[in-house]
């Protein structure tokens, strides 16, 4: 099933100063696979997604996106420029959503598409609009994010990020920031996303989220992958201890 | 126990001169406050240079400014520079060098402070969307630190109108100057420096109150 890879991380290790936090990771996403990564807190899982976004450089290995190197501990300036170039075509979603508080809905929308992509004011607001109406908030277009519930916050974030077509869409524990009742309409966004055959790389504590709607899971623990499966065989029959004892705590 | 006669009529019968004092209190106030906003931007970006020479300098230059009296540095300015480098500057020109400087070293940990409040998160939101760091800085740091900035700003000219009145012992005729003149020639120190302390307080406690106001509602938010 799955295609190309779209986004791949080669044997990345990352170190802040003497502490290791991820050992020689190596995960492809192909187009149309929905990859979600589990884990214990403090295993690396953030860490890997922001060397995937750019946020972290790796201390060793690479990241490869469209088969062209865009991150390594050393990047040359042609690598830089690569990392420049693709960097907006990878789409990211934060646990605390980081929208721009002194910006209305709309505009947090269209500023990407206006600096970056070049569009013009009406054209990057036509494109929200139908992204808002997407993730069901077209009537909160002018209200400012501190109005919304951190549901609808969420939403308006992953609007943001649509609004630039990006290739990949990288998801960072984007419900457990919110109230229970508020992760639903969240989760089903990107259930849709999903459906629509977006490429996705989604961290994630909801269990239900990785069974049904992932197409691979990753188990890390410790920086390192532990484990990979289709959703169906890792939690039916797991295959490692820790993974096993890992799943344990959300039987009852 | 207290026999002195209050003699009110000296304020209204000198009005004018005392009030061409108060013209040059809120124009070097002014005045000083632009500059300073200025020159503690200047300082803020040496501050958070790249370089460790470079923010030497400016964490330096903040530490001596913060920790020295501003009397000292005004008698500094207008005594001491004129021989150093040599040059002619009068007493207004000394005052709003030496309140500029005075300024900039607080307006500075203003600016750093209203930058360092937008969340990391914010800038990273706008890097992975594909915003350059100067697009990011302007669009999405500067604008939010220039609100949290805009009260604080508003508290350092209340402080500058009252600094102003050191311009006195350099004789600049600010209001305080004018008092110190008018009383010595009428002996009515009493009244005239109670006047002067009313007047102070009628333009810096609205100002004070407003701004109070301002940070409520910003607050809100
Ligand atoms: N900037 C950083 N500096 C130092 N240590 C960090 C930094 N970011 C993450 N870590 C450490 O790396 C480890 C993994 O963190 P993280 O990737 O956030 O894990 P997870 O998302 O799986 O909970 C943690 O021990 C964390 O303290
Ligand atoms: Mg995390």
């Amino acid at each position: 099933m799955p295609g190309t890879a779209i986004i791949a991380a080669e044997g990345v290790s990352k170190r802040f100063d003497t502490h290791e936090v991820l050992t020689r990771v190596s995960l492809s996403v192909a187009e149309r696979e929905v990859v979600c990564v589990v884990g214990p807190s403090g295993s690396g899982k953030t860490t890997l997604l922001r060397c995937f976004a750019l946020l972290e450089t790796p201390s060793e290995g690479r990241v490869v996106m469209d088969g062209q190197v865009i991150a390594t501990s050393e990047p040359t300036p042609a690598i830089k420029k690569a990392g420049r170039v693709v960097r907006a075509n990878i789409g990211m979603v934060f646990q605390h959503f980081n929208l721009w508080p002194h910006m209305s809905v709309l505009e947090n929308v269209i500023e990407a598409p206006m600096l970056v992509r070049g569009l013009k004011r009406k054209d990057a607001v036509a494109v929200a609009d139908r992204l808002l109406d997407k993730v069901g908030l077209s009537d909160k277009r002018d209200a400012y994010p501190g109005r919304l519930s951190g549901g609808q916050q969420q939403r308006v974030a992953i609007a943001r990020a649509l609004a630039m077509s990006p290739k990949v869409m990288l998801f960072d524990e984007p419900t457990s920031a919110l109230d229970p009742e508020l992760r639903r309409e969240v989760l089903l966004v990107m259930r849709q996303l999903a459906a629509e055959g977006m490429t996705m790389l989604v961290v994630t504590h909801e269990m239900g989220f990785a069974r049904h709607v992932g197409t691979r899971v990753v188990f890390m623990d410790r920086g390192e992958i532990v484990e990979e499966s289709v959703p169906a065989q890792f939690f039916g029959s797991p295959r490692t201890e820790r993974a096993q004892r890992f799943l344990q705590q959300f039987e009852d | 126990m207290f026999k002195y006669q209050f003699r009110w009529d000296v304020i209204p019968n000198n009005l004018d001169f005392l009030f061409s004092g108060l013209n040059t209190t809120l124009i070097l106030s002014a005045l000083t406050l632009v500059l300073a906003m200025i020159g503690g931007l200047v300082i803020a970006l040496l501050d958070m240079s790249r370089y460790r020479p470079v923010r030497l300098v400016g964490v330096g230059f903040g530490e001596v400014i913060r920790n020295t009296p501003i009397l000292v540095q005004l008698l500094w300015v207008y005594y001491v520079l004129p021989i150093v480098f040599s040059l002619r500057i009068d007493a207004f020109t000394a005052l709003v060098i030496g309140l500029t400087v005075y300024q900039s070293a607080f307006i500075s940990e203003v600016y750093r402070a209203g930058i360092q409040a937008v969340p990391k998160g914010h800038r990273e939101a706008a890097q992975v969307l594909g915003l350059t760091q100067i697009q990011a800085f302007r669009r999405i740091v500067l604008p939010q630190a220039i609100r949290m900035t805009l009260p604080p700003l508003a508290s350092n000219f209340v402080q500058l109108i009252k600094f102003s009145s050191l311009g006195a012992v350099i004789s600049v005729t600010e209001i305080t100057r004018r008092g110190m003149e008018l009383s010595s020639s009428t002996f009515r120190p009493l009244e005239i420096f109670t006047f002067i302390a009313v007047v102070y307080f009628f333009i810096c406690w609205p100002l004070a109150m407003a701004i109070r106001l301002w940070e409520r509602r910003l607050a809100l938010r």
